[in-house]
């Protein structure tokens, strides 16, 4: 080969690497775990009180976005102590059994029960239920390990804080953290259509108990807490339709979907006040004077714990 | 044929270099930091990463959905030390800033917002004279 041939080549081909290679480079902006988005465009996913937003059907999220919406769901636990604070006793018979945990064989329903388990498993700490935890955490260790991210879930350390009768914050912080994990590891692994499952099952399943405690308290506030799921739902939908093609997503979602309509009456508004910021001791306070104001009748109500229990029965089947 | 092959790898290891230059954001270590910042009586919800790849991302948002009746209280740990460096503002849905960790030029370790509306926040992370641009954030919550 002349030596200008080689040049040629040497240049074509060493182009070619290079360009191929700082494209590479260039691609480390994939997002992370639970990073957070560099939002450019604030409006991006604002939306109403009432929780109508642009309907995603069949649309391309940015994987940022999806992680976004995911990390924003509320954590089941804040309903839990709702429930334990309002006075009631605790609702052994209305969680689902941790024996069927081996019934649960593929993806879909075990990443929708380990949520669903992953509630019952909050609620039973938080009402001190030690035999009944430890049974949640077997299901919860089965689950994830059947989804291949058991590694991520620190069981003995939970377990040994169960037995300990450790305190209640440890424990409850060491189950979110191993959660947290686990999500970020789903992200990691580009599955996170089993974040959204585990999140909708966990959120369902609050949902399911607020219903349930509201027939017999019939307490406002957990009223107003079945209402305002209007918005969490909304959330929980844009993300479960970017997977519409998958397995037993369409199904799930046309059921999510009827639960939305349920929602259709429900109103949130909001009473406008002006925020109240403090300086104690070395602590910024700022308290809203922002009020919402959640209208749901208890039709709707009815309606909508009917459409929640129904759904829940066929993921737990 | 060598020759190429030399070149091949050179080019791979630049690459490759360039990858890795970029400080490694150890946010678990923050995360943990932050944590024991909790005051007794707030149940931890969530963590979030600060990275700012080095100043290369100046704000990182997450959105929250908080619940009526509910204080939340923000913890921030981060590589410069304490909170130095980060700053945490809170906005509501429409935009209009609510809190901000960052007050009368001074760090502090974040804040706890009283709220009486659920919805959907805005929690943002930004740097001010920071040299890590790293750190993380924990979110508890108390009825």
């Amino acid at each position: 080969m002349k030596f200008y041939q080689l040049s040629a080549k040497l240049y074509k081909h060493g182009l070619v690497l290079l360009l191929a290679l700082g494209l590479w480079a260039c691609d480390g902006s994939s997002p992370n775990n639970n990073q957070g988005s560099e939002n450019t465009n604030p409006d991006a996913n604002a939306e109403t009180q009432t929780g109508d937003s642009t309907d995603m059907a069949g649309a391309e999220m940015r994987p940022e976005v999806i992680t976004d919406i995911i990390q924003s769901i509320p954590s089941p636990l804040e309903v839990s102590y709702l429930i334990k604070e309002i006075g009631t006793s605790y609702h052994r018979d209305a969680l689902n059994n941790s024996e069927s945990v081996d019934q649960y064989t593929n993806n879909y329903k075990m990443a929708l029960n380990l949520g669903i388990y992953s509630t019952d498993l909050g609620y039973a700490n938080i009402y001190d239920k030690n035999q009944d935890a430890l049974n949640y955490l077997n299901a919860v260790k089965k689950l994830a390990d059947g989804l291949r991210i058991g590694e991520f879930f620190d069981y003995s350390t939970i377990r040994k804080l169960m037995q300990n009768n450790g305190n209640l914050d440890s424990l409850l912080q060491q189950t979110t953290s191993n959660f947290e994990k686990i999500n970020n590891e789903l992200n990691r692994q580009k599955r996170e259509y089993l974040s959204i499952l585990i999140l909708t099952g966990g959120w369902l399943e609050a949902n399911y108990l607020t219903t349930l405690v509201y027939k017999e308290s019939k307490n406002e506030k957990l009223k107003e807490k079945i209402g305002e799921q209007k918005i969490v739902l909304d959330k929980i939908l844009q993300v479960l339709k970017v997977y519409r093609s998958k397995q037993n997503f369409s199904g799930f979602i046309a059921d999510m979907e009827e639960l939305k309509r349920a929602y259709d009456n429900v109103t949130i508004n909001i009473k406008v006040g002006q925020p109240k910021m403090e300086l104690i001791g070395n602590e910024i306070v700022m308290t809203d004077t922002n009020e919402t104001v959640v209208t749901i009748t208890d039709q709707d109500v009815d309606k909508i714990a009917s459409l929640v229990q129904s759904i829940r029965d066929k993921l737990i089947k | 044929m060598k020759h190429l092959f030399v070149l091949f790898c050179a080019l791979f290891l630049v690459a490759f270099a360039s990858q890795n230059a970029q400080a490694q954001c150890n946010a678990e270590l923050y995360t943990n930091l932050a944590l024991r910042q909790l005051a007794p009586g707030y149940t931890f919800v969530k963590s979030y990463r600060i990275d700012g790849k080095d100043g290369q991302r100046k704000k990182i948002e997450y959105t929250c959905v908080f619940s009526k009746d509910t204080n939340y209280m923000l913890r921030m740990a981060g590589k410069d030390g304490g909170a130095r460096g980060l700053v945490a503002t809170l906005y509501d849905a429409k935009r209009a800033q609510l809190t901000s960790s960052y007050y009368n030029n001074k760090f502090y370790d974040g804040w706890t917002y009283k709220c009486n509306a659920t919805g959907i926040y805005y929690l943002s992370f930004t740097f001010q004279d920071s040299q890590s641009y790293c750190g993380a954030a924990v979110l508890g919550f108390r009825r």
